[in-house]
């Protein structure tokens, strides 16, 4: 008898705690999402190395929410402070009860969370992108620096209607950079800026991310005409070793000098830059650009995917939040398209205007799909290289605006 | 203030004024654009200036490359009219093999059309990356 009621007691206990008595419905229509999100990473692949573990996560925490819980003290109840049971614990009196306190540790996310929370991951994503970058196009090409600062005026732009829409000017900074279509630059501010709104900022600025090749090309034949379209640019000039090595040194002395907040994101990518253009460290630069980009992108995505709790991500703000976001990248993309322009104007026909669009970072799905609406128009015409100037440009770009940001309003 | 799982960072600022939102936006966009522009043309400005030292800096290596070139070279073929100038990179001297001739002159044909277009002059093994290199780096790099 004895032995059943254990048994009963057991079944009891783990019912009580199960998920189907504790979860809300909130966590249920998350899961829902999450399922639908790793539909589209693994059946239409879309951006699917970080969709899958961002989906992976907001399934994991809206099935068992203590994952991603901080540790915390909890209080214990005992006869008396002589209670063997409260050996080596601090033991409290409360309305003439004795507790002892016992401490449980935090959720496996919480802990892998930290390296986001404390904007440690996203600076190292910079530093293998770094590695991966070359840099040669914008060397050659310098004033393409110019189309990656005109596509970084969206994000300035739709941090007005957040502004108007009743977010405070922390979180209109953070909503303002999803224009900028760089996950790591939008995770880094949203974690300086307004951290509570980090799953709705990442999950949206990575969407649009993945849906640049749907977003991109009507704006960009709205905003052109095919004699524009059809422009063949010259080919660019061969840039020395010399030069490939001076460039990260001298940019992050600028940027680090200018625009301090700007630094650590700058500083890593330009770091991870030297280690690939200088020569001498390629056992470093390969273990950037692979298990340490690998390893950090595990633990990036399924931390941010676990802040989106059915709680914290079922809002009106974040529906609001993927609106501006998709007004920040059609601005961001128009601006650049719109800056092309003039510099076509400006230097007798020789630079596409397609490329601007390619300032919005995207590294390098933007500048490919310059290159295919280039070639829709003449299909002799290879604008890749081109673009890739303005597509790197627009890194350095969004990373000097996320400095702008986090100065002015954080 | 984590152990009672209140989130610390949550803000608490008041709801701003019509004339408040007005101001901040007008502050960020302002600020935003020109910063943004003025340390871009900076970097433009730079990456120009050392290009040309460093295509100065080369050249003039090169200059002094040759004329060492001109002196050794000269005292063994006095009868030489024009003395050769330039040492070919290791890499030249290497012949292209016949096929690889044909399968860019083709490409070229379907390039630019008639053959009558373009000529190739000569054929030389570039440096660095491959495209194919390239676009495998473009590849790995498509998440970001």
């Amino acid at each position: 008898m004895e032995i059943l009621n254990g048994f009963l007691e057991a079944i009891k206990g783990l019912y009580e705690s199960s998920g189907i008595l504790t979860l809300t419905w909130q966590n249920y229509v998350m899961i829902a999402i999450s399922c639908f999100l790793l539909y589209l990473a693994i059946k239409k692949q879309y951006e699917p190395l970080l969709l899958l573990p961002i989906a992976f996560g907001m399934l994991l925490v809206n099935l068992y929410p203590a994952i991603m819980a901080p540790p915390h003290i909890s209080l214990v109840e005992i006869p008396n402070a002589s209670d063997p049971a409260a050996a080596g614990h601090v033991v409290q009196e409360i309305g003439g009860k004795v507790y002892y306190e016992n401490p449980q540790y935090g959720g496996l996310l919480y802990y892998l969370y930290q390296g986001v929370k404390l904007g440690i991951y996203p600076p190292l994503i910079f530093l293998g992108i770094g590695c991966m970058t070359d840099f040669g196009p914008l060397i050659a090409n310098p004033k393409s620096l110019i189309l990656g600062a005109a596509a970084q005026i969206g994000i300035f732009v739709t941090f007005t209607g957040a502004i108007f829409l009743g977010f405070t000017e922390a979180e209109a900074g953070a909503i303002g950079i999803i224009g900028g279509a760089d996950g790591p630059t939008a995770i880094y501010v949203t974690t300086k800026l307004a951290p509570h709104l980090l799953g709705s900022i990442a999950i949206a600025a990575y969407s649009y991310m993945a849906l640049v090749p749907i977003i991109q090309p009507p704006i960009m034949k709205l905003l052109t005409t095919k004699k524009e379209r059809s422009v063949v640019m010259e080919q660019l000039r061969p840039v020395s070793r010399l030069e490939k090595i001076m460039f990260p040194i001298i940019v992050v002395i600028v940027i680090a000098i200018l625009l301090p907040d700007a630094a650590p994101l700058v500083g890593m990518l330009m770091l991870g830059n030297l280690f690939k253009e200088s020569g001498v460290v390629e056992r470093i630069a390969k273990a950037a650009q692979n298990e340490l980009m690998n390893i950090i992108t595990i633990f990036l995505g399924t931390t941010v995917g676990a802040t989106a709790s059915g709680t914290n991500f079922l809002k009106l703000d974040t529906l609001k939040i993927i609106l501006l976001g998709l007004i920040a990248f059609c601005m961001g993309t128009a601006f650049g398209v719109l800056f092309g322009k003039i510099m076509y104007k400006l230097t007798g026909g020789k630079i596409n205007p397609l490329i601007g669009s390619a300032g919005v970072s995207a590294v390098p799905m933007a500048a490919r799909v310059a290159q295919k609406v280039g070639q829709q128009e003449n299909p002799a015409n290879f604008l890749l290289m081109h673009a890739m100037g303005p597509n790197v440009a627009g890194v350095i770009g969004s990373a000097v605006a996320a400095g702008v940001l986090i100065n002015v309003v954080g | 203030m984590f152990m009672n799982g209140t989130i610390p960072w949550q803000p608490v600022i008041a709801e701003l004024s019509l004339a408040e939102k007005g101001t901040s936006s007008a502050k960020v966009i302002l600020t935003g654009f020109l910063v943004v522009f003025a340390v871009l043309f900076l970097l433009i400005g730079i990456i120009k200036l050392y290009s040309y030292a460093i295509g100065k800096a080369q050249q003039s290596a090169d200059n002094r490359k040759r004329r060492k070139i001109e002196v050794v070279d000269v005292p063994k073929q006095p009868s030489a009219p024009a003395p050769r100038i330039f040492a070919p990179p290791e890499d030249e001297d290497e012949e292209v093999p016949e096929e690889i001739v044909a399968v860019i002159a083709a490409a070229v044909a379907t390039m630019y059309g008639s053959p009558g277009k373009a000529r190739i002059k000569s054929i030389k093994k570039a440096g660095g990356r491959s495209a194919w290199a390239n676009a495998g780096v473009l590849d790995n790099t498509r998440p970001f």
